[in-house]
């Protein structure tokens, strides 16, 4: 579903090139949840914007389904993305001035689906949220805009599920819901998953984790057994 | 995807969110503004130029020494014109015993077509409108005739070989102007007694006036139509050619009028800009979150210009309709102080209005929303990201294109634009950088300064580049004030000290020397003031540093179109001292009592077209004898200065012996006015030419242009006022943010407000220096180029300006930044999270 070919990624900076990311070669199938585990700063959000088509790489070659995305234009990746790809941020990323219902139908109404509202109604329904669809982002708790979030990234159908961070700004048992919410939705609905975390109990839930450290994949040392037994 | 449903459920939305309430706002008050000045500017224009035309009874004139083709008459009826003819003429006319030498005008029963005729039926009373002239076989007179002929209502008067009974007293005609044609009291008859009379034969000195009015466009149709038709000895005019202090008056107060609306337009256009701006930022995360679902950059400009169509579309129209009520609501609260009425207004400003609408709109709002595409998806993740990488030339490049072209269509002259608009650029360079020094400066000064201060300035520092921008728009709306206001003062004190209360408002000519000191005596006796009396005797140059005159005007007929020639017959005049308000331009007057060869003072025009400089040999012919002379200097004359005005001034010693008459002129007050009758009776030989009449009109017309032109500068202060408060509203978001993190750090109310006030006044006292620097430059490039005004250094500006900027901005500011100390800090952060 997704594959990358030496993904590369450098920027310029005042004191010089800085190279965010170096030869990434990765491949996730269709249906697999796949958790990107790194440090602060070792480059794994910048991985999950390439790998969405959000940003374009340095050097290197990004496959989404039968796409090669860094040979399109912003316009083409755009359609890609709007065909294929739901996202999940940390900070949510709701509009403010829009509704949790209007927020959901966004996606469905920029593809031009008919029936969004009926839609976005279901899946609100679907994160327990069905009597709040008309608050605004700034009247939910951070948990219940998540899960806007959450019903927004499933509500155009999408192949692909990116999420960034989905629990970092809410607390553990909050967190905990958004993420079974999240793996509960992705195994009906069949997408593949691709998560960014630094959280080694969220990563361990998926089929597989991908670190980052400095820019590159690395095989991580063996996990001492009390930390790993708990996270079960 | 049905983008324009979308793009009406975003406007809905944001409409809902209060997103758009300023962008809407400017749009409208914008539009608004320029409906209302360009309405109230046309209305007034049209009620001006037609209370104008009563100067001339018409709105076309044609004058000629002889009657004109009747073709020409039959013509204008048929395009549908008023036409009305008078005949003018100087004739004696008697009483029974007496004598008068008056000057009279024979009118038909069409005359006047604009203006009123003043009639009573005793002489000194005020009388009232009239709608005809004198029937035939009757006569009007001028009320100071009856006690110098010794007549009284009803009784008859001889104009040539024919007689008539005086059935009224003429009081006022509407286009009774000056000149020598229309020297001595005023006698009004029927045009159709004139043949009766005999007085008019094959070499009489008459002019004939044929007087044209109605609709505007085929008035001009009309006049380009006859001025092939008519002969050397005719021509036609309208009133400002017609009337030369007037049209000079109207002439400014248009152009006064004009860049008013020009400059109400750039203020609209920078309060759009701002509001886009703001509305543009505000929708980055936005646009950014919409493209990571799947929103192409196309669909992007698709739905923000259907946004932009529609929000265009409903303010224009609400703007224009706003406009409207708003000028008849003016014209309505003004009309006890606007001495004439208002014709109604017409559509042409209102799509006027609607068209500078969408132009303000596509060349200021449509730029930042078109830079919304260009914003990357990738900013959901990272927040650090600028602004999108479309470039600010491109965003002012099309703010810059569209302002040029309003100005350039409001003004339909392409100098003035250039002119205000590279006034405008070279002061917004020099201005940035030193707004940007100032804002450096301030730094400095604040970091020894307490913490209000500190953080004030500090914070004005770091947002410099910002700041800068904030300094020039502010700068700019507090200039275009200024500018206004000036260029206002100018033109008033100008016009004020163009004719002074004690202008003379007479002329007395043909006064024979052996009169000159009875004369004088007599004005001293009676308190007249009056000019010094110059003698007046024809004369003509013949040679030119021995070239024939006629002949070098013939070789330079090409270049000049009505300029003095030099072989003309003129008066002149000798003077041993400079008359008042003449100025040496060149070479030296001579002593007081000269004594020496014959010496000229020539006037700069004159000179200037026939090429003649001091040193320069002239010979003139006087009375056929020949005098050689030299040119001793070259002087500027003040011609609309009421006094008697020569283009020639001999030296002392050449001219005494030929035999002359003297004129000059003086002011005699309304109440005075039957000292003339006593001058006439005892001077019988002297003419006076009234000019109070015209003079009195000239003031009127001046003091309505003058009203104009305050009402137009109090419309464009509101405009201005609100481009303060959208620049302000355009930089709150990171204000009340940073001012909130303050508030959550336990700052208390007095510090934010402190730092807050401190940092608006700082602004507007940048802005205030900056605007009085810029203003000084343009109105001097506008007062010397445009209005040809003489131009000196404002001092009281250099302490207004800064005044103003702080009063204005430090009020504005805090006004509006008032709730970061009312509101929550953790809701100011949420909002604008």
């Amino acid at each position: 579903m997704i594959k990358t070919k030496e993904l590369g990624k450098t920027v310029s900076t005042s004191e010089g090139d800085l190279t965010i990311l170096k030869g990434i070669d990765l491949e996730i199938k269709k249906s697999e949840s796949v958790a990107i585990v790194g440090a602060s700063g070792s480059g794994k959000t910048t991985l999950l914007s390439l790998l969405a088509g959000l940003d374009t790489p340095t050097t290197g070659q990004i496959f989404l389904g039968d796409h090669e995305i860094t040979s399109l234009d912003e316009e083409e990746r755009a359609n890609v993305r709007s065909a294929l790809v739901g996202f999940v941020f940390q900070s949510f990323q709701l509009l403010a001035s829009l509704s949790a219902i209007e927020n959901v139908m966004l996606p469905s109404e920029l593809s031009g689906d008919s029936g969004a509202e009926a839609k976005a109604r279901d899946l609100l329904e679907r994160v327990g949220l069905g009597h709040r669809i008309n608050h605004y982002p700034r009247q939910l708790s951070g948990g219940e805009q998540q899960r806007v979030a959450i019903a927004r990234a499933f509500a155009s159908s999408v192949d692909i599920l990116f999420a960034d961070e989905p629990t970092g700004n809410l607390d553990t048992t909050t967190g905990q819901h958004v993420i079974d919410l999240i793996f509960e939705l992705n195994k009906e609905f069949g997408t593949t998953l691709v998560l960014v975390t630094h959280d080694q109990r969220l990563a361990d839930r998926c089929d597989r984790a991908i670190h980052i450290a400095t820019g590159e994949i690395v095989v991580p040392d063996p996990v001492p057994q009390v930390i790993s037994s708990s996270a079960v | 995807m049905n983008v324009l449903n979308l793009a009406l459920k975003l406007l809905w939305r944001d409409w809902r969110a209060g997103e758009l309430t300023l962008l809407l706002a400017s749009l409208v008050i914008a539009v608004g503004t320029v409906t209302t000045v360009t309405l109230f500017v046309d209305r007034l224009q049209q009620a001006l130029v037609a209370e104008s035309a009563t100067f001339l009874a018409a709105d076309r004139v044609i004058r000629s020494a002889d009657p004109i083709d009747p073709e020409i008459i039959a013509k204008a009826e048929s395009m549908g014109l008023q036409t009305a003819q008078t005949l003018g003429f100087a004739s004696m006319v008697f009483s029974e015993d007496r004598a008068q030498f008056s000057s009279v005008k024979a009118v038909d029963g069409d005359y006047p077509l604009r203006g009123r005729l003043i009639a009573g039926d005793e002489p000194f009373v005020r009388g009232a409108p009239v709608d005809e002239g004198p029937a035939p076989g009757e006569l009007w007179m001028e009320a100071r005739l009856f006690p110098s002929l010794d007549v009284q209502p009803g009784e008859m008067i001889d104009v040539g070989v024919a007689s008539f009974p005086v059935t009224k007293v003429l009081i006022k005609e509407p286009d009774r102007g000056g000149g020598f044609s229309n020297a001595g009291p005023r006698v009004l008859m029927n045009l159709a007694d004139v043949p009766a009379t005999e007085v008019v034969q094959p070499g009489s000195r008459l002019s004939y006036r044929y007087l044209f009015a109605g609709d505007w466009n085929k008035l001009e149709e009309f006049s380009e139509w006859v001025a092939l038709k008519l002969g050397p000895e005719a021509r036609i005019f309208g009133v400002k050619e017609g009337a030369e202090g007037i049209g000079e008056a109207l002439d400014r107060g248009e152009r006064f009028l004009l860049l008013g609306s020009l400059l109400g337009v750039v203020l609209a256009g920078v309060a759009i800009a701002l509001a886009a701006q703001r509305y543009s930022l505000r929708h980055y995360d936005h646009v950014a979150i919409m493209k990571t679902l799947g929103a192409t950059p196309q669909s992007v400009d698709l739905i923000f210009i259907a946004i932009f169509v529609i929000l265009g579309t409903l303010s224009t129209m609400l703007g224009a309709l706003i406009g409207f009520a708003m000028q008849a609501g003016v014209a309505e609260i003004l009309s006890p102080y606007i001495p004439i009425e208002l014709p109604a207004p017409t559509m042409k400003p209102v799509l006027l209005g609607l068209v500078t609408g969408f132009i303000c709109l596509l060349s200021f709002a449509l730029p930042p929303l078109l830079k919304l595409r260009s914003i990357e998806p990738v900013r959901v993740i990272r927040r650090d990201l600028g602004d999108p990488s479309i470039s600010d030339g491109l965003t002012y490049g099309f703010g810059v294109l569209g302002t040029l072209a309003l100005m350039w269509w409001y003004s339909q002259d392409l100098y003035l634009t250039m002119m205000i608009f590279s006034g405008a650029v070279v002061s917004l360079v020099i201005l940035f950088a030193i707004a940007f020094l100032m804002l450096r400066s301030g730094r400095v000064v604040g970091m020894q300064a307490g913490s209000a201060w500190r953080l004030a300035l500090a914070g004005m520092q770091r947002r410099g580049n910002e700041n800068t921008l904030q300094i020039l728009v502010f700068g700019l709306a507090i200039m275009l004030l200024l500018i206004l206001f000036l260029v206002r003062t100018a033109l008033i004190t100008e016009w004020q000290s163009q004719i002074p209360e004690d202008a003379p408002n007479h002329f007395a000519i043909n006064i024979s020397p052996e009169d000159v000191s009875p004369i004088r005596s007599l004005f001293d006796d009676n308190g007249v003031g009056s000019q010094p009396l110059y003698p007046m005797i024809r004369g003509r140059i013949t040679t030119v540093n021995g070239v024939s005159a006629s002949e070098r005007d013939k070789r330079m007929g090409d270049q000049r179109d009505d300029a003095p020639r030099s072989s003309s017959g003129r008066n002149l005049t000798w003077s041993g001292v400079l008359p008042d308000d003449n100025l040496i331009v060149d070479g030296e007057w001579w002593p007081e009592n000269y004594e020496g060869p014959p010496l000229v003072s020539l006037e700069q025009e004159l000179a200037e077209r026939n090429q003649l400089e001091v040193g320069d040999e002239l010979v003139f012919t006087v009375q056929g004898i020949e005098i050689p002379t030299q040119v001793a200097n070259i002087r500027t004359v003040a011609w609309d200065n009421m006094q008697p005005n020569f283009y020639i001034i001999f030296a002392p010693g050449s001219l005494e012996a030929f035999p002359t008459t003297f004129m000059t002129s003086f002011f005699l007050p309304k109440e005075q006015k039957l000292f003339l009758n006593d001058l006439l009776r005892e001077y019988p030989t002297m003419t006076v030419i009234e000019i109070d009449a015209l003079i009195e009109q000239v003031q009127r017309i001046i003091d309505q242009v003058t009203l104009a032109i305050e009402l137009v500068l109090v419309l464009i202060l509101a405009s201005g006022g609100l481009v303060l408060l959208a620049s302000i509203q355009a930089s709150m978001d990171e204000r009340m943010k940073q001012h909130a993190i303050l508030r959550t750090l336990g700052a208390g109310r007095r510090l934010v407000l402190g730092s807050l006030l401190i940092e608006f006044c700082a602004l507007g006292f940048f802005a205030g220096t900056l605007a009085t620097i810029g203003s000084e430059i343009t109105v001097f490039m506008l007062e010397t180029e445009i209005f040809e005004l003489e131009y000196s250094v404002n001092p009281q500006l250099w302490v207004l300006g800064p005044v103003v900027g702080i009063v204005l901005i430090g009020a504005a500011g805090l006004l509006a930044t008032r709730k970061v100390v009312e509101t929550p800090p953790a809701n100011v952060l949420r909002e604008l999270a």
